[in-house]
């Protein structure tokens, strides 16, 4: 039911003023009773803290982040394989999707595969990143995602804001049934390999999949790895 | 729960620490008389000049600057927020925000002084002075404590206690309409006049009926002088209970409180200063002469706290458990509890006008007047003749004990009396006749 205003002219009472002001008081006693003599929740998980005695909506932004809904665009990540390396078979399709230019890729043979290329450099510079998410679409190996849930880091210089592959290297590892090197032949030892495969998913096509094939993954361990981060 | 404790724990020592305090000054005044003594003056020159520096210069002044910390911190618990506190003692404690203090006064003395070329130079320089001293001189004859003879010598806690108390009082609060007004006009800024302009229309219709609201109080206890009216609500009037102000005269108190608060310039009758429309009368000011003018403001809150609590809340009396302490402490320190209680008391008038601060909206410039002369005029003069009546009928102050009695009982009936219907239904309604009657109307 919409939200209906009282318009009628005030009665005596509320035109006495005083017994409307002594019921205010009240209402704002409690207020600082609650927020002045009980502690607030410590939880860093913001939404879920007990807010029955205090109140305070405050978020202390640098130490307490409200962690973003899934779906947000956040800072990039490349996704590792269960072994550490990346995803990344350095196709360039991101880096030609991407309408603002700002990834910058070399790729380099994988030793001793006569097939496999990985990113032997694989930069993205944030300044010029517009958060488009084309990359993230454009990947046909789940390798690039941005669902760190954070925004890049402010920096006193320009070259801060450039980001490589070992500082995009990160977050939970993905796999996929039909992932190459779990079906070749593979670097791996046999029950790394076996592991790996266990523990893979069939690739989804729906991007809100995507999330749930994650083991473990969660916006919100992703922002407390972040605050940990900071921290350090 | 660690806070709960701690909260309290904190109140506590507050609390012991000022009995600490009052006592340490009770000891200083008593120096002092003895050193006028020995000069060939009478006691009361040297305790006076001690309670001058003890009570105004260090009391009232750490009280009025603890309020800007506590304007910050209050206001932002009682507004869901944490409040000031980003400077770290040693990277660690905020210590509730009191550093803020040091930054602030820091920032007003070290800040650049600007004024407007076409200033009137002297009254320019005037207005803050004005504006300050008026209202720090009222709080010299507030009694904070309790007569007591300490060390040989009969030193009580107060400035100066003139038989012509609280009409000191009221000449002092209508001088400092001047130093706002004469801060607006010698600014020879529009803006700023038409600050100035509210501000003196404002402070001297309240004027009226602050004078008139403590005229109840001056016939219930047949005087002026604020230690006589302090002494006079210890007495026992109905049964245990004492013959306090706020029972005396609860019409009074609200009328005196309003219009004082009214007085101070704050939300909800901040109009001088209204930042979304005029900045105000100080608005050429920059630098240590806008703090002189703020913390004017902040004083002005202080002792309207201290004279509310004198003349309604049973002065230095600390109310319960008086006759246990009296019997049970040694006469220094009971005094120094009772200046305790004092402080106590207009510790809480303040915090209880930062309630009101954040409660209401600024008023409106006629509804200011009409709350002003529409109710609390008629409410002041409709009380002095209801205490005249009844002190004339009883001398004893009882009737008019029982009378406040049925004033407060109703007061607080018509609060808790919900005259408001509850739930949407009552508005539903109402709004469905006012769509017909537009329809009708359109007809």
């Amino acid at each position: 039911m919409p939200y209906t205003i009282d318009n009628r002219p005030a009665d005596v009472r509320e035109s006495l003023y005083f017994p409307e002001i002594f019921q205010a008081i009240g209402l704002v006693v409690k207020t600082f009773w609650r927020n002045a003599f009980f502690s607030r929740d410590p939880n860093p998980d913001i939404l879920e803290r007990d807010r029955t005695h205090n109140r305070v909506a405050t978020v202390q932004y640098p130490e307490e982040k409200v962690p973003y809904p899934i779906g947000y665009r956040g800072l990039h990540r490349l996704v590792p394989r269960a072994d550490g390396s990346p995803r990344c078979v350095a196709c360039y399709m991101c880096a030609t999707a991407c309408p603002a230019q700002c990834i910058y890729i070399e790729a380099g043979e994988v030793e001793g595969d006569p097939i496999e290329k990985y990113p032997v450099k694989f930069v993205i510079d944030e300044l010029r990143c517009v958060v488009c998410g084309f990359c993230v679409e454009a990947c046909p190996k789940d390798a690039i995602r941005m669902d760190t849930g954070e925004h890049p880091t402010a920096t006193y210089t320009r070259e801060g804001q450039i980001y490589d592959e070992k500082r995009l290297l990160r977050g939970p590892p993905v796999s996929y049934e039909k992932d190459p090197w779990l079906v070749r032949p593979s670097r791996l030892t046999d029950a790394a390999l076996a592991a790996d495969r266990a523990a893979a998913r069939p690739f989804s096509s729906l991007g809100a999949d995507e999330y749930s094939q994650t083991p473990g993954f969660s916006s919100r361990t992703l922002a407390a790895e972040a605050k940990g981060r900071s921290g350090a | 729960m660690k806070r709960f404790v701690g909260m309290w724990l904190v109140i506590g020592a507050v609390l012991v620490g000022l009995v600490g305090l009052f006592a340490a000054f009770y000891a200083l005044a008593a120096l002092g008389a003895q050193a006028a003594v020995a000069l060939g003056f009478p006691g009361f020159f040297g305790s006076s000049i001690v309670n001058a520096i003890t009570l105004m210069a260090v009391t009232l002044m750490t009280v009025a600057a603890l309020l800007t910390v506590a304007e910050r911190k209050w206001s932002a618990a009682m507004q869901d927020r944490i409040g000031a506190n980003r400077i770290l003692v040693g990277g660690k404690f905020p210590l509730g925000g009191v550093p803020y203090l040091l930054a602030d006064a820091l920032k007003m003395l070290t800040k650049e002084s600007t004024f407007p070329v076409a200033r009137s130079k002297f009254l320019f320089e005037l207005a803050p002075v004005l504006a300050f001293s008026p209202t720090f001189a009222l709080f010299a004859v507030v009694p904070v404590g309790p007569e007591v003879r300490v060390l040989g010598q009969q030193v009580g806690m107060w400035v100066a206690s003139p038989d012509a108390g609280l009409l000191w009082v009221f000449a002092l609060a209508g001088l400092s309409v001047y130093g706002t007004t004469l801060a607006g006009w010698a600014s020879n800024s529009r803006v700023g006049m038409l600050g100035a302009v509210r501000a003196s229309a404002q402070m001297i219709s309240y004027e009226v009926s602050l004078g008139m609201s403590l005229v109840g109080v001056m016939i219930a206890y047949k005087t002026v002088n604020l230690q006589a009216m302090a002494i006079a609500q210890g007495v026992d009037v109905i049964g245990p209970i004492p013959a306090i102000g706020l029972l005396l005269q609860p019409l009074g108190f609200l009328v005196f409180f309003t219009s004082s608060f009214a007085e101070t310039k704050r939300a909800p009758f901040d109009l001088p200063e209204g930042e979304s429309e005029i900045v105000g009368y100080f608005l050429e000011y920059s630098g240590m002469k806008f703090g002189l003018l703020f913390l004017a403001e902040f004083v002005e809150v202080v002792i309207l706290g201290a004279i509310t609590a004198a003349v309604f809340l049973g002065g230095w009396h600390p109310i319960f458990f008086e006759g246990w302490l009296k019997a049970h402490l040694d006469p220094v320190l009971f005094g120094a509890v009772c200046a305790a209680a004092f402080l106590a008391k207009v510790i809480f008038l303040t915090w209880l006008q930062l309630i009101i601060r954040w409660l209401l909206p600024r008023f409106r410039y006629d509804q200011i007047q009409a709350l002003c002369w529409k109710l609390l005029l008629p409410g002041a003069i409709v009380n002095v003749f209801v205490t005249g009546a009844a002190v004339l009928a009883d001398p004893s102050l009882e009737l008019l004990a029982w009378i406040g009695v049925v004033e407060i009982v109703a007061i607080f009936g018509i609060t808790l009396a919900v005259a408001r219907p509850k739930g949407a239904h009552a508005g539903h309604d109402a709004g469905d006749a006012h769509g017909h009657a537009a329809h009708a109307a359109g007809h």
